[in-house]
Parts: structure tokens; C-alpha cells; sequence
């Protein structure tokens, strides 16, 4: 049987297991691609030749919002991208996504594939895509019963690469896992933040006495090693951070500062690995009900601003952003244009600069040009479950994905700096794409919802009595602490608190329910920064 | 009453949340009245191990646990001395396999361990995942303060193969589940007040009868039989339960 023929039959199943998901209100994100596959299972490698260009996202945190922002831009430049938006990224999800956008005439509807690949998956997917350019956005631990251990899922996206010498590579400078992997190849641009981005209203949350001693919200400050709590008997709360060690040469590296989780600026006092310089810096960032942020593109030193008027010089001085290749003449530095990029987008949370500066690199990669890049990321609207806001019970409620520890981190953090009496569900459920194990629930801060202004947390999904036991040991007063497995309930339980803010934080397989019910219940409040 | 922990490794040994384990220990002793001491004892610190009543070490990552089994050769015969004179210890994954005689690797290379217990490891092909219910050994049965459970639940995440000597005997035999080696039926060790285990979760989130008998174990030596006064475990008990009954 010819390719040609598996594959317009492996579309033709695809397009009907599509339409009957569809008919039963199924979500149908990578089901049509597991069918197909079974019919044509190099369909992904046949389709993408059809593509100018594939580009691929990977990493732990922020794949989805990474790449719909990007997805985003460029379709605000006119060109529009296949692309897994949902968040099905093996390859079932993959091939699901280009077989929507492949015609029975052999075309593709769009020019370029952008796809969102687990980071499990990298092996499959890329030997079958060759991307062009590739981001990472960060490595934390995540789901260790898949993975076991972090030093494994590096390891194979090195693997991966090493098959594709061409590939640019787009990377957070600021992860020392992330750069490791991008050692030896030849096409690489860094994007990372700048020392104090972080607000300084908000460092010192989370304790109930204001004071600065949680060192879990040491944004931007400076390191605070784990020191033994025997005065409380507390347990070891240092946030967990991961590659303290010199992937070179296995020397503890030494941080200027940490924005975080291993995110920061570090090097290695041993062999001189360390964090290289930036592409893409972002800086003067402001959180609220809108993130705000410039970025400095390959530039000059900080010592030449050439920004817009009122708009503050990058802070750190020393920080060296990396001087333009076209840069010639030594002295020169304060001539050769710097661009910074101011950029607004509807996102909450620090952890979305980072999403934001990947994307803006990447478009910036491939030609987008400022305005365009400007323009749509104040008319971005979040995926399904990432901040995403809701009118519900006559308040709004915003629905969070957590996954992992330090994705849980940042999302509480923001949760916390919220002004106003809050209450949440936390749903934790523990199928395959969830992690069949959840004791990373012990290893995220959840410390902080001990906070007074968190009138009650309802403990929810199949591992609902897991989460109550870690909220307890937490410092979560009991009387503030409810166990409603059930969906349904733990809504209505919601909307019957006394509070001005609502918050879901829910694992993947419970965020799209409750996406569900939140639009069903209440309505979707649409957020555009004008 | 006063207690003192040690936490062996926590930057090194920290996966899994097996950190909990200690801040369940620690919290619960707190709430009877006892003045908790915890120090964090790692690489480059000397103690003297028998100064501590309670010892916990979790499982950490192939490149970290290798840097652990170098200091242990210093670290070892302290230890043991501890063991010996009755200091209580929980050990789990790595943690247990680094505390046994030796562990061989697939290509048959032989890295000794502590010796502290009676055992050894050999690498395995499968890996053995998943939850795990288990029935708790008839000598450690028999409750202390008001939390009445025979059984002990939590996650396995392990290539590793245990097998006992003759010289120490399993923690539980298994209901469901791998255990030690998927193969023999026992679960973890113990010999004296130690104890190991491959079981996370946090092993002692959902067993807190078994958090219970280890500060009775780390008590005993230096304040002799305690009355640990019953506290409120309905949360605790009723995810012991909801585990149990999943997997029965």
C-alpha cells in the first residue's frame, strides 16, 4: 500500500473520530491522533514536509501559554500556524493537530506548524518533524513516575538535538538546566530577567506577620540558604531547586540572585560555566490584572538607554546583554541601536514574563515585527485554565492548572498577593496525565495559604483526601480545611463562601471540567488590556 | 520532653517529598508538648549520630545519591553506632538501598553500602510503580495513642530489587503491590528502632500510627515507655482509608 494512500486513509479516520468526539462533546484533542496513527504511524513525518517551517516548544512550565502566545503573534503578522492549542502534546496530540490542518488534496492549510511537545516525547516528535527553531522554556521536577528523574528528561532532549545540528535554538538563559542542554549547538539565542523585575510590594507575602522570612518568596532576592528551623521544629521549607550542581564540572553553583525555583543568574566559581548573555532581557516588570515588561533586544551595554521617555535604565549595570554580532568596532557599544520593546498582555503571575519573553523572542526570530508583537499580546487571551477568569456565584473566579511544585508555587504566590478575602478549590487528581503519584504536593508551598485573608480551601478530585493531610501539616487551621471530592460539589461549596475572590487550581485531567462547569455555571470574562 | 531529629542529606536525598515525612514527625511530636530539635545535616557537617533521637534520609537522584554513598563511607560506622545504642531511623528508597550491604547495577558492578542493615539490592529491568497497600508487621501491630491501623498505604517508584538476610525481618508483607522485589511478599525492614522503606506518598502522610510508633521509638531510650496523647487524625485516617479501600 502506497504512503500516499495510508495516509489520505489515516486523514479520512482521523476527520471521522474528530466528528463523532465532537458529536458527543468529547474534547477529541488526541483521540482522532491515536486512531490515525494506528493506520499510518509515520502520518506525522509524511505531513510535515507540507510546512515551510516547524517550530516546537518544550520544557516543563509554560508550554501552552509559551506557545499560544507565539501562536498568536503570528497570526496578528498574517500568518497562520497548525498548532496543538490545547495542550495535547505526544504524539497522538501532534498528529491530531496537523491532520485538522491537512487538506485530502495533499496541502496544508497553513504554512507553519508550531507544535507544543512533552518533554517525555521529544525523542518521537522531533526525529519525526525536524523543527527549525526549538524553545525551552524551563526544567523542573515534574511528574517523576514518568520521568524519574530530571537528569533523564535533559538527557534526552540532548539526544534529540543531536540529530538536528541546524535547528536554532531559543533558551532560558536563566535555567542552567536549559542552557546545559544547549551546549554545542550552533544556533542559539538566550532570553532571561533581570535582577529586581520582580516587584518589591510583593516580596515578603505570605507570612502573616508581613515579615521576610518565608523563604519560598524570595523573588529576586538574594539567596537564603536552608537553614534548620529548631526554634519551630519546622521542617526543611527551602523551595526546591533543581541543577544546583555544575553540569560541567558538578561544582554547587553560586547565585547573584534567583527569581524562581534554579531560575536566576548563577555561575560556576570552578570551570566558568554560567549564565550566558542575554538576547532578550526583559526588565520593569509590574504585575496586576495586566503584566507589564520591557525587553531589551540585543544590545549595547546598560549603560546606554535608549528607551522611552520616563521609562527607567534595566537595573543591574553589570548585567551584560550580548553584544550584536554586526558590532564591530570595540568602543562602539553606545552607538549600535538597542531596541527595547514595551509589552502589556491580559496575563497574571510572574511566571508569565517568562512565557512572554520566549515568545517575543521567537517571533522576533522569525521577522515579527515590534508593532505586530505589541498589538497582540495586549489582545492575548489565556488557554483554557491558565489564569483564566470567570463571573461565577456574582465574583470572579479565576481557574489555575498546577501540576508541579514549582508551577503550584507561582500560582499560589499569585493567588496571595491578591487583595481581599479568598477562597479555593484545589482539585488533585492522579490519572496518567496527572502523575499517578501526587507526593510533589509536599514539596510545594503550600504554607502560604495558612495566610488569614484564605477564609477556606476545599480539598477536591480522586486524591481530594491527600491534599487535606499536606494543607494540614501546611499550617492550614483544620476549621479552614473541607474535603468535596466530587466536582459539582465543591463548587457549590465554593459559591457559598464568604469571600471576594474565587480561585480553581486544578490538575490536567480535572482543568477542562472544570473549564466546563465555571462557563456553565457563570459565564468566561473576557480581558483586553486597550 | 525533648526531641532531637536529624535530617540527613535534605539538599541531596529530596525527591519525592519525602521531606514531609520529617515535618509530619516533627509537627506531631509539637503537638503533644514536645520541644522539637531539628538540624540539617549534610556533606560537609561532622556529628555525632548517637546525639540525636530520631534519623530521617529519603531517596535522591542517581548523581546526588552517588555523592551521598562517597560521604557515607565516613559517615557509616557513626551511624550503625547509633542504630546500635537504639536512636530510631526511617530510611526510604535510595535512602533504604544506600543503608543496605551492597547494591549491583545492571552491568554487575557492585557499590557497598552501610551495612547497617542485614540486605541487599540488585538493579532491575521494570521499574515497580504504583500504589501499595500493605499489612504491617504482626511484632510492630497494636496501636499507640488513638490511631488503630494494621495496614500501611503509600506510592513504590523503584528499579531496585531488595532481598533481607536472614538477620532482620520485613516491615509488612504486601496485600497489593511489588514490595521489596515484587517476588518474596515483604515490604521495607526493620531491625531495632530502624526502618526502611520504599514507600513515598509521604510514606508517614497517610500512616500516622506509624509516625506515632517512631517518636514512642525515638522517646524510649532516653525517657523510657511514653503515653503519646491521641490527636485529631480524621483527615489522616480517612485518606489511609480512601487508599485502602481504592486498592482492596
Amino acid at each position: 500500500m502506497s504512503s500516499w494512500f495510508r495516509l489520505n486513509l489515516a486523514l479520512l479516520t482521523a476527520r471521522l473520530v474528530a466528528a463523532a468526539c465532537h458529536l458527543f462533546h468529547y474534547p477529541g484533542t488526541s483521540l482522532p491522533g491515536v486512531v490515525a496513527l494506528k493506520v499510518c504511524p509515520d502520518a506525522v513525518n509524511l505531513m510535515t514536509p507540507a510546512y515551510e517551517r516547524v517550530l516546537a516548544v518544550t520544557g516543563t512550565n509554560g508550554k501552552t501559554t509559551t506557545a499560544n502566545l507565539l501562536a498568536h503573534f503570528l497570526c496578528a503578522a498574517g500568518r497562520p500556524v497548525a498548532h496543538n492549542a490545547l495542550g495535547a502534546n505526544m504524539l497522538p496530540g501532534i498528529a491530531t493537530a496537523l491532520f485538522r490542518d491537512r487538506q485530502f488534496c495533499g496541502r496544508s492549510r497553513s504554512r507553519i506548524a508550531l507544535l507544543e511537545v512533552d518533554e517525555g516525547s521529544v525523542g518521537k516528535v522531533f526525529a519525526a518533524v525536524r523543527p527549525e527553531l526549538v524553545i525551552v522554556t524551563n526544567y523542573f521536577r515534574d511528574q517523576l513516575d514518568r520521568y524519574w528523574e530530571l537528569e533523564r528528561t535533559t538527557a534526552l532532549l540532548r539526544e534529540a538535538l543531536a540529530g538536528l545540528p541546524r535547528t536554532t535554538l531559543v533558551l532560558n538563559a536563566d535555567d542552567p538546566l536549559v542552557v546545559a542542554v544547549g551546549q554545542g549547538q550552533a544556533q542559539v539565542r538566550y532570553f532571561g530577567v533581570l535582577k529586581e523585575s520582580r516587584p518589591v510590594s510583593e516580596q515578603g507575602i505570605g507570612t502573616a506577620e508581613g515579615g521576610q522570612s518565608a523563604v519560598a518568596f524570595d523573588g529576586g532576592a538574594e539567596r537564603e540558604d536552608c537553614k534548620p528551623a529548631a526554634a519551630t521544629g519546622t521542617a526543611s521549607t527551602c523551595e526546591t531547586r533543581e541543577g544546583r550542581f555544575c553540569q560541567r564540572c558538578g561544582t554547587e553553583l553560586t547565585y547573584n540572585y534567583f527569581h524562581f525555583g534554579q531560575l536566576g543568574d548563577y555561575f560556576c566559581s570552578n570551570c566558568g560555566f554560567r549564565r550566558p548573555d542575554l538576547d532578550y532581557a526583559a526588565w520593569g516588570i509590574s504585575e496586576g490584572e495586566l503584566l507589564c515588561m520591557s525587553i531589551s533586544i540585543n544590545g549595547a551595554p546598560a549603560s546606554a538607554p535608549d528607551c522611552d521617555a520616563g521609562a527607567a535604565a534595566p537595573p543591574g549595570g553589570t548585567v551584560s546583554l550580548r553584544q550584536s554580532r554586526q558590532q564591530t568596532a570595540p568602543g562602539a557599544g553606545a552607538l549600535w541601536a538597542r531596541r527595547e520593546l514595551k509589552l502589556t498582555a491580559p496575563l497574571r503571575g510572574f511566571f508569565n514574563v517568562y512565557n512572554i519573553l520566549a515568545a517575543t523572542a521567537a517571533a522576533q526570530e522569525l521577522g515579527v515585527s515590534d508593532k505586530v508583537i505589541q498589538f497582540a499580546a495586549r489582545r492575548y487571551k489565556p488557554a483554557t485554565g491558565r489564569m483564566e477568569d470567570f463571573e461565577f456565584a456574582g465574583r470572579r473566579c479565576t481557574l489555575a492548572l498546577i501540576k508541579n511544585p514549582v508551577g503550584a508555587n507561582e500560582v499560589l504566590k499569585t493567588v496571595i498577593q491578591t487583595g481581599g478575602a479568598k477562597a479555593l478549590v484545589i482539585a488533585i487528581n492522579d490519572l496518567a496525565a496527572d502523575g499517578r503519584d501526587v507526593s510533589w504536593l509536599w514539596d510545594a508551598d503550600f504554607a502560604c495559604l495558612a495566610d488569614p485573608s484564605v477564609n477556606r480551601v476545599i480539598c477536591a478530585g480522586l486524591r481530594a483526601a491527600d491534599l487535606a493531610v499536606c494543607l494540614k501539616y501546611a499550617g492550614v487551621p483544620l476549621e479552614r480545611i473541607e474535603v468535596a471530592p466530587e466536582r459539582p460539589v465543591s463548587l457549590k461549596r465554593l459559591a457559598a463562601q464568604q469571600a471576594d475572590k474565587l480561585y480553581v487550581l486544578a490538575t490536567y485531567t480535572n482543568l477542562f471540567d472544570y473549564a466546563r462547569l465555571l462557563g456553565r455555571l457563570g459565564s468566561v470574562v473576557e480581558q483586553h488590556a486597550h | 520532653m525533648h526531641i532531637r531529629v536529624c535530617h540527613l542529606y535534605p539538599d541531596l536525598l529530596n525527591l519525592y517529598g519525602d521531606r514531609g515525612n520529617v515535618l509530619i514527625f516533627c509537627r506531631r511530636a509539637e503537638w503533644r508538648g514536645i520541644e522539637v530539635q531539628l538540624d540539617l545535616i549534610s556533606l560537609p557537617d561532622q556529628v555525632r549520630f548517637s546525639d540525636y533521637d530520631f534519623i530521617f534520609t529519603g531517596g535522591g537522584a542517581d548523581l546526588d545519591q552517588g555523592l551521598v554513598s562517597k560521604d557515607l563511607d565516613k559517615k557509616g560506622p557513626l551511624l550503625i553506632e547509633a542504630v546500635e545504642q537504639g536512636v530510631a531511623l526511617l530510611c526510604i528508597c535510595g535512602g533504604y538501598q544506600l543503608l543496605g550491604r551492597y547494591y549491583r547495577s545492571q552491568d554487575g558492578a557492585t557499590l557497598p553500602g552501610v551495612g547497617l542493615f542485614d540486605l541487599y539490592t540488585e538493579a532491575g529491568r521494570r521499574r515497580l510503580k504504583g500504589n501499595i497497600l500493605l499489612d504491617l508487621d504482626p511484632e510492630l501491630k497494636g496501636g499507640i495513642g488513638a490511631c488503630r491501623l494494621d495496614t500501611l498505604v503509600g506510592f513504590e517508584n523503584h528499579s531496585g530489587r531488595t532481598f533481607l538476610g536472614e538477620t532482620v525481618r520485613p516491615l509488612a508483607r504486601v496485600i497489593r503491590g511489588n514490595g521489596n522485589n515484587g517476588d518474596d511478599g515483604a515490604e521495607g525492614v526493620n531491625y531495632k528502632n530502624a526502618f526502611g522503606t520504599y514507600l513515598h506518598g509521604p510514606f508517614l502522610s497517610k500512616n500516622p500510627h506509624f509516625a506515632d510508633l517512631l517518636i514512642a521509638r525515638a522517646l524510649f531510650r532516653r525517657y523510657g515507655s511514653v503515653d503519646l496523647a491521641p490527636l485529631d487524625d480524621t483527615l489522616e485516617i480517612n485518606a489511609h482509608r480512601v487508599m485502602e479501600k481504592r486498592l482492596r
